[in-house]
Order: C-alpha cells, then sequence, then structure tokens
C-alpha cells in the first residue's frame, strides 16, 4: 500500500459521504480536549521564553518596547502554531496510528469488511475531519495561551509597559494573521491524521504487537518532520 | 434485515472452481474445486498453515486468487476488483450475506460485548434501538452469556470472546456462516454448546455454515460434507458418512491424530 494510494482512498472517503457522527465526535473530543492540558502547558513556557529571550535582544539597544511586536510576530506567525501541530500532532498521531494498526493487528478491520462497512469511511474519514477541524482550534488556543504568558512576564517580570505591549501587538497582528492561522492549522491537523492513518492502517497482522510500536513511531516522527517543513512553505507563501 | 436477491433453489451457495492462491513461490491453494449446497455445514479439515484461513479469506473477497472462479450464490467474488468502485460496491453487497466467525474474535476493542453484536444491526438495518437490544440479549443467551452485554472485549477470556464474536457472526440472520477454528480456546463442553448452536441455527433459519477446524469429532458431529485440505490441494471431499468411511491415508492419519501418514509435520 503505497502513502499516494491511500491519500487518494482516504479523500474519496472523506469527501463522498458523511462520515459516522458518533466516531466524528469520539476522535474530536479526544484529539481536541484531550490535547488541552498538555498544550496549555507547554504553550505557556514557550510563551515565558519567547518574552524573556526577546527582551534580553532587545534591551541590548533600548528597545523593549517593541516586545509586543516581537510576541506578535514570532508567537502568533510561527512559533505557536508550528508547537501545537508537533505537540498536539504527537499525541493524535499516535493515538490514530497505535489504535488502527491494533485495528489491523487483531483483524478489527478485516471484520468491517467481512460486515460490508468500508473501513476507510468507517474508520479513516472521521478521523480525518476531527483532527483537522481539531487542529485550527488548537491552533487559536494556543495563541491565546502563548500571548497571555509572554504579557505575563513582559508586564510583570520584565517590567515593560503594558499599554505599549498590547499596542505593538495590535499594530502588528491583523485578523490575516489569524485567518493564516486557522488555514495553517488546518493543513497541519489534515497532514497529521493522514500520515498517523497511514502508518496505522498498512499495518498487517504478522506485524505483530511490534508493530504497533512502528506504526506509532513513524506517525510521530514522519507527521513532526512534514509539519515543519510544510510551515516553511506555508510561511513562504503567506509572509513571503 | 438486509434484502438479498433470492437465488433459484438449485443455485449452491458456494462452488469453488479451479482455486488457486500463491504468496510469491509458496502455494497456499492449488486448484480447489468445491461445492457447497445451499442450508448446508461444510467442514473443511486440515493441518495448520495448508490454506484453510486463505480459502475463507478468498470465499468473501478479503483475497483474490490469481485462478479460478469462487461463486457465491452464483456472483463471481474472484472477478471483482475491490480497487473499482462499482465492484467494491458489489462486494460489499454480497458480503453482507455473509458472517465471519475470526479464528481470535476479531472483536471491536473500543466497543462493549453488546455493541459489538448490535454493530451490524445499526449499520445494515433500520431496528430500533429498542429491538436491537431485545435481538443483542437474544444472541447473548443462544451463546451463554446472558450477562455480558455492559462488559469489553478485554474483561474476557478467549473462549469468552469467540462465543460474542459467533454472536455478532449470527446478528444479521446471514445466509452463510463462516467459521474460522470454532472450538478452539473452548471447553469441551462449550465447544459441544457451539456445536449444537450451530446444529440449531442450521436447522431453524436454514443457515449455511462453513466450519474450518482441526477437529474431528466436531466434524464428525456438525458436517453434512466434510473436506480435507492439505498442503494446498483438496485430498478428499464428500458427504460425511463417505468420508468418514473412507481409508484415504490423510485422512486416516488426520482422524487417527497419527504422525505416520502422508501429512508431515514441518
Amino acid at each position: 500500500m503505497s502513502f499516494f494510494w491511500f491519500i487518494r482512498h482516504a479523500l474519496a472517503a472523506q469527501f463522498t459521504k458523511i462520515p459516522p457522527f458518533d466516531q466524528f465526535v469520539r476522535h474530536m473530543v479526544d484529539a481536541g480536549v484531550g490535547s488541552l492540558g498538555l498544550l496549555t502547558l507547554l504553550i505557556f513556557f514557550a510563551g515565558l521564553s519567547l518574552a524573556v529571550q526577546g527582551y534580553a535582544a532587545f534591551v541590548r539597544f533600548g528597545g523593549q518596547e517593541f516586545l509586543g511586536l516581537f510576541c506578535g510576530i514570532g508567537g502568533i506567525r510561527e512559533l505557536y502554531p508550528i508547537m501545537a501541530a508537533i505537540i498536539c500532532g504527537a499525541r493524535i498521531g499516535a493515538n490514530l496510528a497505535a489504535s488502527l494498526a491494533n485495528m489491523q493487528i487483531s483483524e478489527q478491520v478485516e471484520a468491517l469488511e467481512v460486515m460490508g462497512i468500508d473501513p476507510m469511511r468507517y474508520l479513516v474519514a472521521p478521523r480525518l475531519w476531527a483532527v483537522t477541524l481539531a487542529m485550527p482550534l488548537l491552533c487559536a488556543y494556543a495563541d491565546v495561551v502563548g500571548l497571555a504568558s509572554s504579557y505575563l512576564a513582559a508586564v510583570h517580570q520584565l517590567g515593560v509597559n503594558p499599554g505599549n505591549f498590547v499596542a505593538q501587538l495590535k499594530g502588528i497582528v491583523g485578523l490575516s494573521d489569524l485567518l493564516a492561522g486557522v488555514f495553517k492549522g488546518v493543513a497541519f491537523g489534515w497532514l497529521v491524521a493522514i500520515v498517523a492513518c497511514y502508518h496505522g492502517y498498512r499495518s498487517a497482522k504478522r506485524d505483530g504487537a511490534e508493530g504497533v510500536g512502528i506504526a506509532t513511531n513513524r506517525a510521530i516522527v514522519h507527521s513532526a518532520v512534514l509539519c515543519i517543513v510544510l510551515n516553511m512553505i506555508l510561511s513562504a507563501i503567506l509572509y513571503a | 434485515m438486509p434484502e438479498h436477491p433470492a437465488p433459484s433453489d438449485d443455485t449452491p451457495a458456494i462452488v469453488l472452481d479451479g482455486v488457486s492462491k500463491a504468496f510469491g513461490s509458496h502455494v497456499v491453494l492449488d486448484k480447489v474445486s468445491l461445492t457447497v449446497r445451499k442450508e448446508s455445514i461444510m467442514v473443511m479439515l486440515g493441518p495448520s498453515g495448508t490454506g484453510k484461513s486463505v480459502l475463507l479469506r478468498c470465499l468473501v473477497g478479503l483475497l483474490r486468487p490469481d485462478a479460478g472462479r469462487v461463486l457465491v450464490f452464483g456472483e463471481d467474488v474472484a472477478r471483482l476488483d475491490p480497487e473499482r468502485p462499482a465492484d467494491r460496491k458489489h462486494l460489499f453487497r454480497i458480503r453482507r450475506r455473509f458472517g465471519m466467525l475470526f479464528q481470535d474474535g476479531a472483536l471491536f476493542d473500543d466497543m462493549t460485548v453488546g455493541e459489538n453484536v448490535a454493530f451490524p444491526m445499526r449499520m445494515h438495518t433500520d431496528l430500533s434501538g429498542k429491538e436491537i437490544k431485545a435481538r443483542v440479549a437474544d444472541k447473548l443467551a443462544r451463546v451463554g452469556l446472558p450477562t455480558a452485554a455492559g462488559k469489553f472485549p478485554s474483561e474476557l477470556s478467549g473462549g469468552m470472546r469467540k462465543r460474542v464474536a459467533f454472536a455478532r457472526a449470527i446478528a444479521l440472520e446471514p445466509d452463510i456462516v463462516l467459521c474460522d477454528e470454532p472450538s478452539s480456546g473452548l471447553d469441551p463442553v462449550m465447544a459441544a454448546t457451539l456445536d449444537e448452536l450451530i446444529l440449531e441455527l442450521h436447522q431453524t433459519l436454514g443457515m449455511t455454515f462453513v466450519v474450518i477446524t482441526h477437529d474431528t469429532a466436531e466434524a464428525a458431529k456438525i458436517a453434512d460434507t466434510i473436506g480435507l485440505l492439505s498442503k494446498g490441494q483438496l485430498v478428499t471431499y464428500g458427504p460425511r458418512e463417505q468420508v468418514l468411511g473412507s481409508d484415504h491415508p490423510a485422512l486416516r492419519q488426520f482422524f487417527e491424530r497419527s504422525t505416520e501418514g502422508p501429512i508431515q509435520v514441518v
């Protein structure tokens, strides 16, 4: 089973019929709500670091008042969406790949086939929709958490004027940046889901329990690498 | 229940005509030809690794044979290419006439026992939740697990999982039930209970059963027709009395559990 064969069939399954709603909701909740705790923790500290590092650089030439601008550009345009994609992608991708690989190895996918139910439509399509829609929400949430933590560090720890911080932020971050973040999130979400589903789905009974581990590992590594490459391409298109 | 075109009365449930299947240079099925009558129980015996499970997979189109025809109620499953959407749709329609008991159950881990048994009904019928619940209770009672509906497969023993899988396989009361080693992992009493259930469903609902097993006692008890598959070839195939009375060396070796004979353990 090649990756392109899988993409072709997955897209056909995703866009030709409404996916099973119960499966979609289940995976949406797992991908979205399930990722919130980890995402909050990591993005909070990333936001703090961004403010501290930015301040350290700008203070050398008295430009600390531009910290809001720096946190807006660096965080919202680049850091938070890609961090959300990699953090949530690892968690969600591992879950998807492991569950599908386990289903292949224990013949559950074949059982669906024998029942006359298309596994692509029943298993893959709802997962693709769920993660594709959950990821932009997670990216937007990461923006909020990251900016809040940068603001806290800048204003309460580094002594930056709060009005200046917000004004700089408003001046540089527009609606287009937020929409670009959502667009990136959709692209990252679909990419993470298709890569994870592919590695899980291509497992076979003969792979045994080891196959679940291999599928999970490949899903995490490949989705992280592809997300970083895609982020670079999208940034070049959106901001160059 | 799903509706299917009624075959003419004399159409066999299954016909294999010169079916061959190889994986690389390893020939698993070698020109296997047989006929399974409607409303009969066919038991296929054979040592491990001789292609019995591959045979079952060819019947439902999970595997396509390299050569030969696989007729299910007169329709050639082997001709259908799952890569072509129209053929795949047709294949899925044919598959709804089957129920299949997998060797290890293949129950859905994330569903309870009750949800597993209800699943085919939920997907393929318009039955109300109440009706489905009643049918699930009936099927679980038939396999001796009347109180297991709320449990998850991980909470069950191997034998219990197999019984739940059997309940799921017969949930839609399909025309043909394929059973891959139904008695393995079951204690003798439960294995006998499952045999009785196969006979009862066969007699009351006219289901056709294709049973793959090592268990010669089970074959002698339930089969109308017995076959022996060895090294990918159908060594013998015929009515139960004829096969049980046969002095074919491979068959005798198998029934007498002997190491001496044409079937060699590699």
